[in-house]
């Protein structure tokens, strides 16, 4: 019988470093009656037994497959006999975020880009703009370049506020490119076209405001085609342009867009946006709990489905009309544009993008590490730190802006 | 989060006993051991452990790759594939996460099939309840001479023959085992692709032949 369980391997259940772990050893369980003598080899790992409620505890801190010594007392165990001693398993797994090496991408490689970036721009006596991006741990782990971009800017004549995030394609070779000169571009062609159609536009949204008519929407829709779906198109018009003089296939350039406008009014905000690809865009209120997501992710179970500024068939004229959406609220705590290296930790599934519960520990999160009372100068590089939050299996780009 | 599933279908009947089921046990033992140090893997990667002899057993669930305890396998009686395969089917039913509005699913399970004779049951309809349900990559090991590689060939395109199942054979096809985990779980992580084929798959060591 004694022989018969000394050949069986025990193991304790695996630990993780830097993670708690807590076990009761109950060696009854595995030989009645039996009594611990001593376990070693514990202390080495982090971990210590308490004979009294029989719990291993702490911290492992030595990754491994660590052998772990146990003597014991037999059932029939008397004075003066040996106690008895047997080999346990004990795996601690390495912490996974120090297996992931963060190699600086080459400055040599065509289009390099930063692997981080933020901005943050201060408005007087209204709200401000900040953004982060930063390399995802799976390509700084091989030392690839972050595909993620972003920009702001704030039209100081116009008071128009315009902001853009893009991802580049993980499986595009120049998406990083791509995902720039859409950001870039999407800047430029607003304020050329705020700047001429503004007042027309402007006008609009005013006599929208007060009669919320099927006829006034679509005068409104008509101008923010001229803007946000020109921005878009020009976008798209200018990665083909890069592609082509580069001799690459534009398909190599592959790249999300999300783009906002927005700006204050006495009767209150417009927000306009375009959005191709998946990640995600709402204006969220803590206070009155309003959500409002401005688009639909294109998402979907098979790869095949995700959609890129990129593609020919998104820059057809009822494509991006489909596309645009807008918005006039009282106010807002925050209007967020984000990449899907944030929204997939976040959110998870496209259904949750629209849950209120989800926004509200999004912005609880972002609050305990970044400080968005007005002027913050440092916001930017908050919202940048914030971006290293861990979530298993999640190691996109991440890229988050933000008007606030 | 998306897991990656790895289901690792093992044959145990009695003319595996020896040489063969040690290298083996081995074998899962040091892909275990070489995946915990893959941070791809270790984060997405679950694995269970399927055997086959006179019946067929999950001796492990499917579990996180840093939770994994390698289960006590033994070699004996005959090669119940068939009911190795209702069993695998049925496994995927209840372990694996599908898409919905609601939940984003699990990736499509890689399977890694072993054995080293040919089938003593009903195996069509094993077969027949395998079809039904939607795998990623599903390679089938042929370990010796023994195996009936037909048989194979209609659970999957991706037929792999080992000359003898000794040892240094053995451990060199769960070496090329893990190197395919760990490539499956990058191509998902980096781009969010499935591996496609064997073509997308590390290339085979010499010790481990492709069945065409």
């Amino acid at each position: 019988m004694e022989a018969q369980i000394e050949n069986k391997r025990w193991n304790f259940p695996n630990g993780k470093v830097n993670q708690e772990y807590c076990y009761e050893f109950d060696i009854s369980k595995f030989m009645p009656e039996a009594v611990v003598e001593t376990i070693d080899g514990l202390e080495e790992v982090g971990l210590t037994f308490d004979p009294e409620t029989k719990q291993i505890a702490g911290t492992p801190n030595v990754p491994g497959e660590h052998k772990i010594k146990l003597t014991y007392k037999p059932k029939d165990w008397a004075e003066g006999k040996p106690v008895l001693e047997k080999e346990i398993g004990l795996i601690i797994n390495p912490d996974p975020r120090s297996l992931w090496n963060d190699i600086p991408t080459d400055e040599t490689i065509d289009y390099f880009k930063p692997d981080s970036d933020t901005r943050f721009i201060k408005v007087m006596s209204k709200k401000d703009m900040a953004a982060a991006s930063k390399r995802g741990r799976s390509h700084a782990h091989e030392g690839k370049a972050r595909d993620d971009d972003f920009s702001l800017h704030f039209d100081k004549e116009t008071g128009w506020y315009i902001m853009v995030v893009a991802d580049g394609a993980g499986s595009a070779k120049f998406s990083r490119e791509g995902s720039k000169i859409a950001c870039r571009t999407a800047i430029d062609v607003c304020k050329e076209q705020l700047l001429s159609l503004g007042d027309n536009f402007e006008r609009e949204i005013q006599l929208f405001d007060k009669e919320k008519s099927q006829e006034k929407r679509n005068d409104v829709g008509k101008i923010l085609y001229e803007i946000a779906g020109n921005a878009a198109f020009k976008a798209h018009k200018n990665i083909e342009k890069e592609a082509r003089q580069k001799g690459n296939p534009v398909k190599d350039y592959s790249t999300t867009f999300i783009l906002s406008i927005s700006k204050k009014f006495n009767y209150g905000w417009f927000v306009g946006a375009f959005w191709v690809g998946d990640g995600g865009i709402g204006i969220y209120d803590k206070d009155t709990q309003y959500l409002k997501i401005l688009g639909e992710p294109d998402g979907g179970e098979f790869a095949g489905q995700t959609r890129f500024l990129t593609m020919p068939e998104i820059i057809q004229p009822a494509e991006i009309y489909r596309r645009l959406r807008f918005d006039i609220v009282p106010d807002f705590t925050a209007l967020v544009l984000m990449t899907d290296g944030i929204t997939d930790p976040k959110f998870e599934t496209d259904a949750n993008l629209s849950r209120i519960e989800k926004w509200n520990d999004l912005w609880a999160d972002l609050c305990n590490e970044v400080d968005f009372t007005n002027d913050n100068e440092q916001v930017a590089d908050q919202l940048l730190k914030w971006l290293d939050f861990w979530s298993q299996g999640n190691h996109d780009d991440r890229t988050i802006a933000i008007l606030f | 989060m998306r897991r990656l599933p790895v289901y690792l279908v093992l044959d145990t009947s009695g003319s595996m006993s020896g040489e063969p089921i040690e290298a083996v046990k081995n074998g899962v033992q040091v892909l275990i051991s070489t995946l915990r140090q893959d941070p791809y893997a270790l984060e997405t990667a679950f694995l269970s452990v399927i055997t086959f002899d006179s019946s067929a057993k999950q001796m492990a669930p499917l579990t996180e790759l840093s939770m994994f305890q390698m289960p006590e396998i033994h070699a004996s009686g005959t090669t119940s594939l068939g009911e190795a395969l209702t069993l695998l089917a049925n496994k995927v039913d209840s372990e694996v996460t599908k898409t919905t509005a609601e939940v984003k699913g699990d990736w499509k399970p890689l399977v890694f099939l072993m054995t080293d004779g040919g089938p003593t049951d009903n195996w069509q309809k094993g077969l027949a309840e395998f079809k039904k349900r939607r795998f990623g990559l599903v390679v089938a090991c042929a370990a010796g001479q023994g195996a009936d590689t037909n048989v194979l060939k209609q659970i999957t395109e991706v037929v792999v023959q080992l000359d003898t199942a000794d040892s240094a054979t053995i451990k060199a096809f769960f070496k090329w085992v893990s190197a395919s985990v760990s490539t499956g779980s990058q191509k998902i992580e980096a781009g969010g692709v499935e591996v496609g084929g064997l073509s997308e798959l590390p290339p085979p060591p010499p010790e481990v032949n492709i069945v065409v």
